[in-house]
């Protein structure tokens, strides 16, 4: 009997494996959106670190329509003071508590503004739509999200828009309807372009690489794969997809997956591409514990504090972010300037302080700015 | 007083009081009073708590746990434990989304077969179980890992959007002003607590639990129970996954992640043993509303998530505690 359990369970093991490369993964290096992706043009220089830069190499698209939602009979509190709250995806990660100090900046400087950040202490859309709901309960004057999923979040904020509250996206979109604006750290294709470059320019044109990610259908990182793939696809077609593996923004997991990459590939493996601030230091420390610092370029998106250590050690040359604490102050001040009656559908500019004036792209959403790169030379003057 | 008089006089009064206070000092009496107490605290804490579209609200957010936390009552009555319930509504939903958009199936096929992939995955777990007398343990701990691995590699990592309206009503949408899976969930427990509690298939469960092999050796069909509640945790899963999809409109296949310990913690504040033998619905049913209400409550007054989960440790702790206590003086009344 023991024996037929055994069969039956590795049998059932095989029908698992099995099934995950019969799918049409060849030309996708995630499963989950079907947005259009926008690749810029190939070329190293175009790194993009001004604003005025991206402004002349960017093709000129037609200022798109306003394609948010809007909040029903919001009460007129301009000039009064709002009470905010902020579901990040989750909390307890050094991004999220940069976005929570940007905000609090913000917050101090208008002075009429309070913002509390409270989410699950793990990335998961349940209980994100659970503590959403309980604030539209309390009755807030605004809520600021990162979604963990876009779809899914979408119910629950459009119920809070019909309830009167305002909502303001960052980080990680939802359904353009569901929110108002979103405020978009970086244009997508801006960081696969600067994601691939750096591999490339690291490793060759026909590097082989894994990418570590959140999940296949968070928001942002999807995106930001579905750009790369195709900025790849027209620039680099030598390049070696090998495998998407997901880490759930999980430290000790992101730590494990970057290891089965480098266990699984051994030489083939040129680099491992990392999509969250929590998989980038840890695939860092795989690949340094493995001491293969020299055969393997790990590039990513991370804040710098956590890099400094293989930033400074030589094992990781760059780390991609922008600058987190300026999203959440960019966040709060859009959130202000609408309920203040400042900005509104149909503008094409935002003024968030120290910031200065934030283009309207893509109809609903707000640019931060370019990608940034952390290097061995720069990376020093940041605390976050 | 002739010996028979004297003898009669000692009988328990089976008066009205008697019966009061035997309920008020049950099990389930106590976690009542324990969740009445809290729930009028909150209250004073804050006016938007004990509101009723609020506590509706509450009822559609606890749905899925109170309903696959039936079937865990029956489990863990007859001394069992089933872990892959989180993996078996994620499974459940994907493949419901899967056959739905890559199969083509119509939307009703889709979710019947769902559910049946779930009851399916329940049985497969009760037949392991039962047949080749693998710990419940064991075979759920392994099938958590591997029906979730099964929802991955089906998915492909896609997600299934874009359902029509009317697949909204059961998650999103109120039957006479109460929340649609709110009625199910309500009916489920009827059902079940009858079963329990007074059918000759209540009492065997009882019985399996208390002494499997003494059940065994009275004739009871001990197998064909374990496998019935198996699977009926598999449907009841299933079930909850496709409610699941319904309200948030998209299948992931890291969905129910983590819900069993929701469940488990619920059966056991309930008043049911892990070691088998006692338990009730309807006491597994006030453990289910009194973590949601407690979660909820305290996130009105303004406790943050990661301060909630203390607060909701240590109100389970307690709860065991009292009631220990409580049973304990009882049984020397």
């Amino acid at each position: 009997m023991r024996k037929t359990f055994a069969i039956t369970l590795v049998l059932g093991l095989l029908v698992a494996l099995f099934s995950v490369p019969t799918g049409a993964q060849d030309d996708r290096w995630d499963g989950s959106d079907d947005l259009e992706t926008n690749p810029l043009a190939c070329g190293m220089e175009e790194m993009m670190e001004e604003d005025a830069e991206e402004g002349d190499e960017e093709e000129m698209m037609e200022p798109m329509e306003y394609d948010g939602g809007s909040a029903t009979d919001a009460p007129d509190m301009a000039g009064q003071d709002i009470v905010l709250v902020d579901v990040p995806k989750l909390v307890g990660i050094g991004y999220f508590a940069a976005t929570t100090q940007g905000q609090q900046e913000a917050a101090e400087e208008l002075g009429n503004v309070t913002v509390t950040t409270d989410a699950p202490t793990e990335a998961n859309i349940d209980d994100q739509i659970q503590v959403i709901d309980s604030y539209i309960t309390q009755g807030v004057d605004g809520i600021l999200f990162a979604a963990n999923d876009p779809v899914a979040i979408a119910p629950v904020l459009r119920t809070a828009l019909e309830s009167g509250i305002h909502v303001v996206g960052y980080d990680a979109n939802s359904e353009p309807d569901a929110r108002e604006w979103f405020v978009n750290q970086a244009e997508f294709n801006g960081i696969g372009k600067a994601m691939i470059d750096s591999l490339v320019d690291q490793m060759g044109e026909d590097a082989s690489f894994g990418i570590v990610t959140s999940t296949f259908t968070t928001p942002n990182q999807a995106r930001w794969i579905s750009e790369m793939w195709a900025y790849a696809s027209d620039c680099y077609p030598d390049l070696e997809w090998l495998e998407t593996l997901e880490a759930q923004e999980d430290a000790v997991l992101s730590f494990q997956q970057a290891q089965t990459l480098i266990n699984k590939y051994g030489e083939d493996l040129d680099g491992i591409v990392a999509m969250t601030s929590v998989a980038t230091p840890n695939s860092a420390d795989a690949v340094q514990q493995a001491g293969l610092c020299e055969d393997i370029a790990v590039v990513g998106l991370a804040t710098p504090n956590d890099m400094k250590p293989y930033v400074n050690d030589g094992c990781v040359r760059d780390a991609i972010l922008w600058n987190p604490v300026d999203l959440g102050y960019a966040a709060v001040y859009v959130m202000r300037a609408i309920i203040d009656g400042e900005f509104a559908p149909g503008d094409t500019s935002v003024m968030a302080g120290k910031l200065g004036e934030l283009q309207v792209v893509n109809g609903s959403e707000v640019l931060l700015g370019a990608p940034f790169v952390f290097n061995a030379e720069n990376i020093n003057d940041f605390d976050f | 007083m002739t010996t028979m008089d004297k003898i009669k006089s000692t009988d328990a009064p089976m008066n009205l009081a008697y019966r009061l206070r035997s309920l008020l000092f049950s099990q389930e009496g106590v976690l009542f009073i324990i969740m009445i107490v809290s729930v009028l605290f909150l209250a004073t804490r804050t006016d938007k708590f004990l509101t009723v579209s609020n506590l509706l609200q509450q009822g559609r957010f606890m749905t899925e746990v109170g309903l696959i936390a039936i079937p865990m009552t029956y489990i863990i009555i007859t001394g069992g434990i089933d872990l892959s319930v989180g993996s078996i509504l994620g499974l459940t939903a994907i493949i419901l989304g899967w056959t739905w958009q890559e199969l083509s199936f119509p939307l009703e096929l889709a979710i019947i077969t769902g559910i049946i992939a779930g009851t399916i995955a329940g049985f497969i777990n009760g037949f392991f179980i039962v047949r080749v007398k693998v710990p419940p343990l064991i075979m759920t701990l392994a099938t958590l890992a591997l029906y979730r691995g099964l929802a991955e590699g089906i998915s492909e990592a896609k997600s299934a959007r874009g359902y029509p309206e009317w697949f909204f009503q059961l998650g999103q949408g109120d039957f006479l002003g109460v929340p649609t899976q709110l009625w199910l969930l309500i009916v489920a427990v009827i059902i079940f607590a009858i079963i329990l509690a007074r059918t000759q298939t209540g009492r065997a469960l009882y019985a399996i639990g208390n002494n499997e092999t003494g059940a065994r050796f009275s004739g009871l069909t001990v197998d064909r129970y374990l496998l019935f509640i198996y699977t009926l945790s598999g449907f009841m899963s299933g079930l909850a996954g496709y409610i699941f999809v319904s309200r948030v409109s998209t299948t992931r296949s890291d969905m129910g992640t983590g819900i069993e310990l929701d469940v488990i913690a619920a059966v056991v504040l309930g008043g049911t043993s892990i070691f088998g033998g006692t338990g009730s619905v309807i006491g597994t049913m006030i453990g289910v509303v009194l973590i949601q209400l407690l979660k909820n409550g305290l996130a009105l007054t303004g406790v943050t998530s990661d301060a909630t989960i203390i607060v909701i440790g240590s109100v389970l702790i307690f709860a065991i505690l009292v009631n220990n206590f409580i049973q304990n003086r009882r049984l020397g009344m």
